[in-house]
């Protein structure tokens, strides 16, 4: 989607998006010439469309300042903003940022299960710090 | 005032960009496979998945390297086909590494990651809205996992698809045009007006249809060793005007297997004669390399 400043004639540059309110985004359009600003507030029906193809919606800007090996969501992208937060690691187990960061490059469908695998195999092998020895060890209890 | 198509880019959101890099890592995943086969049928309950699993530890078992993917999402079976439910796919250092069946073949299937009855849910922005989303997000979530996973070198990918016959043609087209059809029907009229169906789905469609298996083709008699008719008609699978690669006998040992996660060559026994539904999937077998290698 595009927009278009009426007066100027010029094409509207994405400038922010976020959350407004659940299931609903405000994205602010600014025209870089005469600098007139305005926000599409989409419906929860428009924001599930765009939400359905597994894409991100915002400035580039967003996406790059995430940490490697930070969730998403940090990021402020909307759409990976609405999944719910990443459970604590449970007894006392934690994750490397490099280990993390493999484990949320993988698909979100996949990736409750897998780390259930992999804190399974650290907790048996008295592990507390889940890191790269682990993903290994898990790859080989799981076959792989 | 400036139409859409005189402004160059997508607005800043950056869609497009997202929805190309994602084909294009979908593409270099599947560059070491060297053939791609959709098996699907449209009908339900002609044991497609089934003969996908032991076709593919047929292949495996004469040194091919053979992967399985799992698109039905929904209604997934070659977890347990296969022996690896409870076995989650796992980062690794290339990419996301399914597991193995104990031939050695790679399953990508949701029942990997679902427990014992439960279902995939697709919930829609507001209640009662589920069913309008259900397949954009269905296909988005198979091409997140398929632009995912590290297949590594493999002679095949078997593609179970779902039942549907406009599902077929919907899910051949996701696949992409080097993707190879293999269709599986039964011997009675209903299953092959759906097939035929499918088949019609498939015509608009550049993927080459090879042809189709007649599963489910009499039964296996362990008293006489004799095939004898399961179905009170055994028509033939006349009229699909497509090759048959083989049929297929019923073997109830099958279903014991199936349940348990084991190939049928499991049962091979060195003594004995080589039971009739293995002998057929092993024709099936060379039948759908032949015609592979006669497409390159």
């Amino acid at each position: 989607m595009k927009f278009l400043c009426v007066p100027c004639d010029a094409p509207m540059r994405l400038r922010a998006t976020e959350e407004s309110e659940p299931g609903s985004l405000s994205v602010v359009y600014s025209c870089p010439q005469c600098g007139y600003e305005m926000a599409m507030l989409t419906n929860a029906q428009e924001t599930q469309m765009v939400r359905s193809l597994g894409v991100r919606i915002g400035p580039a800007a967003a996406a790059a300042i995430a940490a490697p090996g930070e969730p998403a969501a940090a990021a402020n992208c909307p759409f990976s903003g609405m999944l719910p937060a990443a459970e604590a690691a449970p007894d006392g187990l934690s994750w490397t940022p490099a280990a993390l960061a493999r484990l949320e490059a993988i698909p979100e469908m996949v990736r409750p299960m897998a780390r259930a695998g992999i804190e399974m195999v650290a907790k048996e092998s008295g592990q507390r710090v889940i890191d790269e020895t682990v993903l290994a060890a898990a790859r080989t209890r799981f076959g792989m | 005032m400036r139409t859409h198509s005189q402004i160059a880019g997508d607005g800043g959101s950056g869609v497009a960009e997202q929805l190309a890099d994602l084909e294009a890592r979908i593409a270099r995943r599947l560059t070491g496979v060297r053939f791609l086969v959709a098996i699907g049928s449209g009908k339900g309950g002609v044991g497609k998945s089934t003969l996908t699993r032991q076709l593919a530890a047929v292949l495996a078992a004469r040194g091919r390297r053979v992967g399985i993917l799992d698109a039905d999402l929904n209604g997934p079976s070659q977890a347990l086909l296969g022996g690896v439910r409870g076995r989650p796919p796992m980062p690794g250092e290339e990419g996301l590494l399914v597991p193995r069946s104990a031939e050695g073949v790679q399953i990508l299937s949701a029942g990997s990651v679902l427990g014992d009855g439960a279902v995939l849910s697709w919930p829609g922005a507001e209640a009662g809205q589920s069913h309008v989303w259900r397949a954009t997000r269905e296909f988005a979530s198979l091409a997140e996992l398929l632009a995912a996973v590290h297949w590594g070198a493999l002679d095949l990918l078997l593609v179970d698809l779902p039942p549907g016959p406009e599902r077929t043609a919907q899910f051949v087209e996701f696949l992409g045009p080097r993707t190879a059809v293999l269709l599986v029907s039964i011997p009675s009229a209903l299953a092959r007006g759906v097939v035929a169906r499918s088949i019609d789905g498939l015509r608009a469609l550049p993927n080459r249809v090879l042809g189709y298996v007649e599963n489910m083709s009499g039964y296996a008699c362990s008293g006489c060793g004799t095939i004898r008719p399961l179905f009170p008609e055994e028509a033939e699978a006349e009229g699909l005007g497509i090759d048959c690669l083989g049929r297929v006998p019923f073997d109830p040992e099958l279903a014991r297997l199936c349940d348990r996660g084991v190939a049928l060559g499991e049962l091979s026994d060195p003594g004995a004669p080589e039971r009739p539904v293995l002998t057929a999937l092993g024709a099936v077998a060379t039948e759908l390399l032949t015609r592979l290698e006669e497409a390159r």
